[in-house]
């Protein structure tokens, strides 16, 4: 849908001009891990809570190589306005909103029908993790701007068949980073919920498919399924899971594979999590 | 003293070492944190004799062995002041007056306990003679502050104290000022002036001399 | 909000009554309307109701929801991607004397690197272009999901919409089948309406009738040959099915005669659309199609996309992987959890804390005259420790809303037994077979 209160920029895919040969894929780290994660909570004043959470670039030299960036603001617990029927619960409202610069195609200014995918998908593994009867009659707000969204630029297979599987990276980001961001805002959780992403990859029809943690999509020949989970480990239990792609045959195998796997990578942010909030009740304490 | 962190998700022992207080949940028997801060554990107080409390609706004795446990809680007080609560029956809030009607007034809660609220959360108080009998609700209001004067702009500027009795409907908080230190604090006369107490009823404006109706907090 | 959580008026000790009938362990779940735990709901379906459409298909539950689904196909150009412009432009003039091009074609050998933007990336497109000569975009379906009462940009419906999309698209198979030649290809529009009130989560209805109209789908025959501008067969008795007959003769036959003769001939297409089934865990048990009052009192829910493909063409990446080659040759394409209304459910009040709260707050009012003062952290939590948060163990027949998520195994063993139920050709596709 087309925005016509605001002057908008180009349509479409702005292909910045190669006159070298490119550098072809990104060899792909054969690492057993996910990538690095910055985190930081309480970056926004105005919010109840606030994280800002950045992946590491893995392949800096390279031009147009991006990495995802989120930030995340939480505002409430507040009344829920008039009209609203009474409610024993926290009203959960999430928004998922990509810059109009993180990704390849540009993004309008209204929310179209991926990122209310992702704010629905968000909510669900939110919705598990908070104690909704401890706020009853309130409404909190989570937003979530992608300020860069994981999506590199000059990778001509990526720009053939864009499939979406970086929204899957995306949405692990989201959940990490709006768990951080609830926990500063004060709201009760049950665990501090982490997103993580593994996926079946080859790298062309001839090897044999392999399993990674947090892939880079521009880094591997192609994605056949991937699973994004949301997780809560000191409960070991999953409040959202989203797999798509196709698995060989109805073998049940490899789809356990590729959940355990999306599990330890959950297990890896949740420890970034943990150690960030540690260190955000410290600087407290330093202060008062 | 160095507290301990919690974190949501944190184990803090089994439940039947503690009871759950602020900011803790039970999860199969066991205790854990539900919000980010330090831990507390407070100590059961001496049980106070009951006093000449009514206890009209007591079905059950309480489990007396809850009530000798520690209560284990997790808040952020103190490291941050960004913690929101919501009011609670048996809080003391603070509130505004922001709508005189003639069977009720309609509140903004300012401050919850010692806390200042960020979000605002509108209360209802109404007054005895519209009283439902219901437990706690027949006295909510003595004397409606600003009952013969609604028209006039000063009953919006009047500060209460008072306590919620109930979580109320989908819009406010039923509050009520059924106690000899809860009422109106802070009071404006019809001519715009702040006024000062003169009795458990009435505030007394300082340049026009004149008494109005109020329901008068004692907080001291 | 999304549409699971609709308002159900159901106290919390009726949900604690049907969350305890729904995870008995000795004789199994006993649901309310009396289905065994991988039953669906009785239904009625009609296809071909839509004369001005490709294909279409009605189903009315019986619970008295009913959804309709048009498709229209329409005939599209190719976008270039930049990438390929200067070859592709090049290569169409080749291809305007066609037998050339399929010399062309032959010659190479298809195995250059795809990705490498070099001289010689003509050469490279033509040879993927050879290799995989029938390919496919996300773009050429479009899916609306249109439900009374709600807002076409409602969360809900764009969730039902994205995930009806992904089912077909998860594999890529399905957008092959809308391959004309290298520049024209089929766009697909599938328009799903919900005609009544969405009276229960309406993912398995939308689902099935998409399913049915799919199967349904038929296309014009193509006349003209490789890439030329397409031709099509004006008889529609000769237009060929989306999803073909696996049986050639009796598909022959269906494609002539009227529906009810196809219907009795019921050759089994070789391969089936998607189709996402709702199951969700009540305690130990998985329970299939669940209606609304069951999905209220859910512990989790699951949408689990499976499909059915060509058993006799073996995948190139299924080679890899050692696979037990099943004879139905299902593949799962998608699983998403459902945010489970259960969530949003009123909870109860154990009885010794009801009695407890009620001698608290006799007791409180007195004392506050020093609460007044007192942080409400710690001395005013320690005088009201049951004011709102009672927080307790659960109490058996006290309805509380589930907290938390799945269990791995759980979640794991629901998408096993949706594998293993849409295995059994019996209970399953058979049903539907019938009405094409």
């Amino acid at each position: 849908m087309a925005d016509r209160r605001r002057i908008n920029g180009p349509v479409g895919a702005t292909t910045p001009p190669i006159f070298d040969k490119p550098a072809g894929p990104a060899a792909a780290k054969t690492r057993d891990a996910i990538r690095k994660i910055f985190l930081k909570t309480g970056i926004t004043p105005s919010a109840s809570g606030s994280a800002y959470l950045e992946l590491e670039n893995p392949n800096p030299q390279r031009p147009g190589n991006t990495s995802l960036k989120l930030s995340c603001t939480v505002h409430g617990p507040r009344s829920l306005p008039r009209s609203a029927p009474f409610s024993p619960h926290i009203i959960l409202t999430t928004h998922v909103k990509y810059a109009p610069f993180a990704t390849r195609q540009r993004r309008g200014y209204l929310r179209d029908s991926s990122e209310r995918d992702l704010g629905v998908h968000l909510e669900t593994a939110l919705r598990g993790a908070i104690i909704a009867d401890r706020w009853p009659k309130s409404g909190v707000d989570i937003i979530v701007t992608v300020v860069e969204g994981d999506q590199d630029r000059d990778s001509p297979r990526a720009k053939k068949d864009d499939e979406g599987w970086d929204m899957m990276n995306v949405l692990s980001g989201c959940i990490t980073v709006a768990s951080a961001a609830i926990a500063d805002a004060g709201i009760d959780c049950v665990d501090t919920v982490a997103g993580g992403v593994a996926a079946l990859v080859c790298k062309d029809d001839k090897t044999a498919p392999t399993i990674v943690m947090d892939p880079v999509v521009a880094e591997h020949g192609s994605i056949l399924a991937a699973c994004c989970v949301a997780y809560l480990p000191t409960r070991d239990e999953i409040t959202n899971m989203w797999f798509k792609g196709r698995l060989p045959g109805a073998d049940m195998m490899v789809y356990d594979k590729l959940m355990e796997k999306s599990l330890v990578a959950c297990r890896c942010a949740n420890r970034v999590i943990v150690q960030e909030l540690n260190e955000t009740v410290k600087k407290g304490q330093g202060i008062s | 003293m160095a507290q301990t962190i919690a974190i949501p998700g944190q184990l803090l022992g089994p439940s039947s070492k503690y009871v759950a207080g602020p900011g803790t949940h039970i999860h199969e028997a066991n205790l854990y944190s539900s919000v980010l801060g330090t831990v507390t554990i407070a100590q059961p107080e001496k049980k106070i004799a009951p006093g000449p409390a009514k206890r009209l609706t007591k079905i059950a004795g309480l489990p007396s062995s809850s009530a000798q446990l520690p209560t284990i809680s997790v808040s952020l007080t103190g490291i941050s002041e960004k913690r929101e609560v919501l009011p609670e029956v048996g809080n003391v809030v603070l509130c505004r007056v922001t709508r005189i009607q003639p069977r009720q007034a309609t509140v903004a809660i300012l401050v919850v306990g010692d806390t200042v609220l960020e979000a605002e959360w509108q209360g209802v108080i109404r007054p005895p003679g519209r009283a439902r009998h219901r437990e706690g609700q027949g006295q909510d209001l003595r004397e409606l502050p600003a009952r013969r004067h609604r028209a006039s702009a000063g009953g919006e500027s009047n500060r209460f104290l008072s306590e919620p009795i109930s979580l109320g409907d989908q819009a406010s908080y039923y509050l009520a000022t059924a106690s000899n230190d809860l009422g109106v604090i802070m009071a404006t006369s019809e001519a715009g002036n702040v006024m000062y107490p003169v009795s458990w009823k009435e505030y007394r404006d300082p340049e026009t001399g004149l008494n109005e109706n109020r329901k008068v907090a004692k907080p001291f | 909000m999304s549409s699971t959580s609709q308002h159900l008026l159901l106290s919390p000790a009726e949900l604690a009554y049907l969350h305890g009938s729904l995870s008995l362990i000795t004789p199994g779940p006993i649901r309310p309307d009396g289905r065994s735990p991988t039953q669906f709901r009785p239904l009625t379906a009609e296809t071909g109701i839509l004369p001005g459409t490709n294909g279409s298909a009605r189903i009315c539950f019986a619970d008295g929801t009913e959804a309709v689904v048009g498709v229209k196909a329409e005939v599209e150009k190719t976008p270039v991607p930049p990438y390929e412009f200067v070859a592709s432009t090049e290569g169409r003039k080749d291809h305007s004397g066609t037998p050339k091009k399929s010399g062309r074609k032959s010659k190479k050998t298809a195995t250059e690197d795809e990705i490498s933007m070099d001289v010689d990336d003509e050469a490279d497109e033509e040879a993927a272009g050879a290799n995989e000569k029938v390919r496919g975009s996300p773009d050429w379906v479009e899916l609306s999901v249109e439900i009374p009462g709600l807002r076409d940009d409602d969360s809900g419906t764009v969730f039902l919409t994205s995930m009806l999309t992904e089912a077909l698209l998860a594999d890529g198979e399905f957008v092959k089948k809308l391959w004309i030649n290298r520049r024209f290809h089929w766009k697909l529009y599938l328009d799903i309406i919900l005609i009544s009130p969405p009276l229960s989560y309406p993912l398995p209805l939308l689902s099935l009738t998409t399913h049915l109209a799919l199967l349904a789908t038929r296309l014009p025959r193509l006349k003209s040959e490789a890439d030329e501008d397409p031709m099509f067969d004006d008889d529609w008795a000769a237009a060929t099915f989306l999803y073909p007959l696996q049986d050639t003769s009796s598909g022959k036959a269906s494609n002539k005669s009227s529906k009810q003769s196809s219907a009795a001939a019921a050759a089994a297409p070789a391969s089936r659309p998607p189709i996402t089934l709702l199951v969700m865990a009540v305690g130990d048990n998985i329970i299939f199609d669940p209606s609304k009052e069951e999905l209220a009192v859910a512990d989790s829910a699951v949408a689990v996309s499976v499909a059915e493909g060509p058993s006799s063409e073996p995948e190139p990446e299924s080679e890899s992987i050692p696979a037990t080659t099943t004879k139905r040759n299902l593949h799962l394409l998608s699983v998403r959890t459902i945010d489970p209304p259960s969530r949003l459910t009123p909870p109860g009040v154990p009885n010794s804390v009801n009695a407890a709260a009620w001698g608290t707050m006799t007791a409180a009012t007195p004392t506050t005259t020093t609460a007044a003062t007192a942080p409400s952290s710690d001395g005013g939590a320690a005088k009201h420790p049951d004011a709102r948060v009672t927080e307790t163990e659960d109490v058996v027949g006290v309805w509380k809303a589930p907290r938390g998520g799945a269990k791995f195994g759980m979640l794991g063993a629901m998408v096993a037994k949706v594998l293993r139920e849409a295995a059994s050709p019996r209970r399953f596709w058979m049903g539907l077979r019938v009405w094409i």
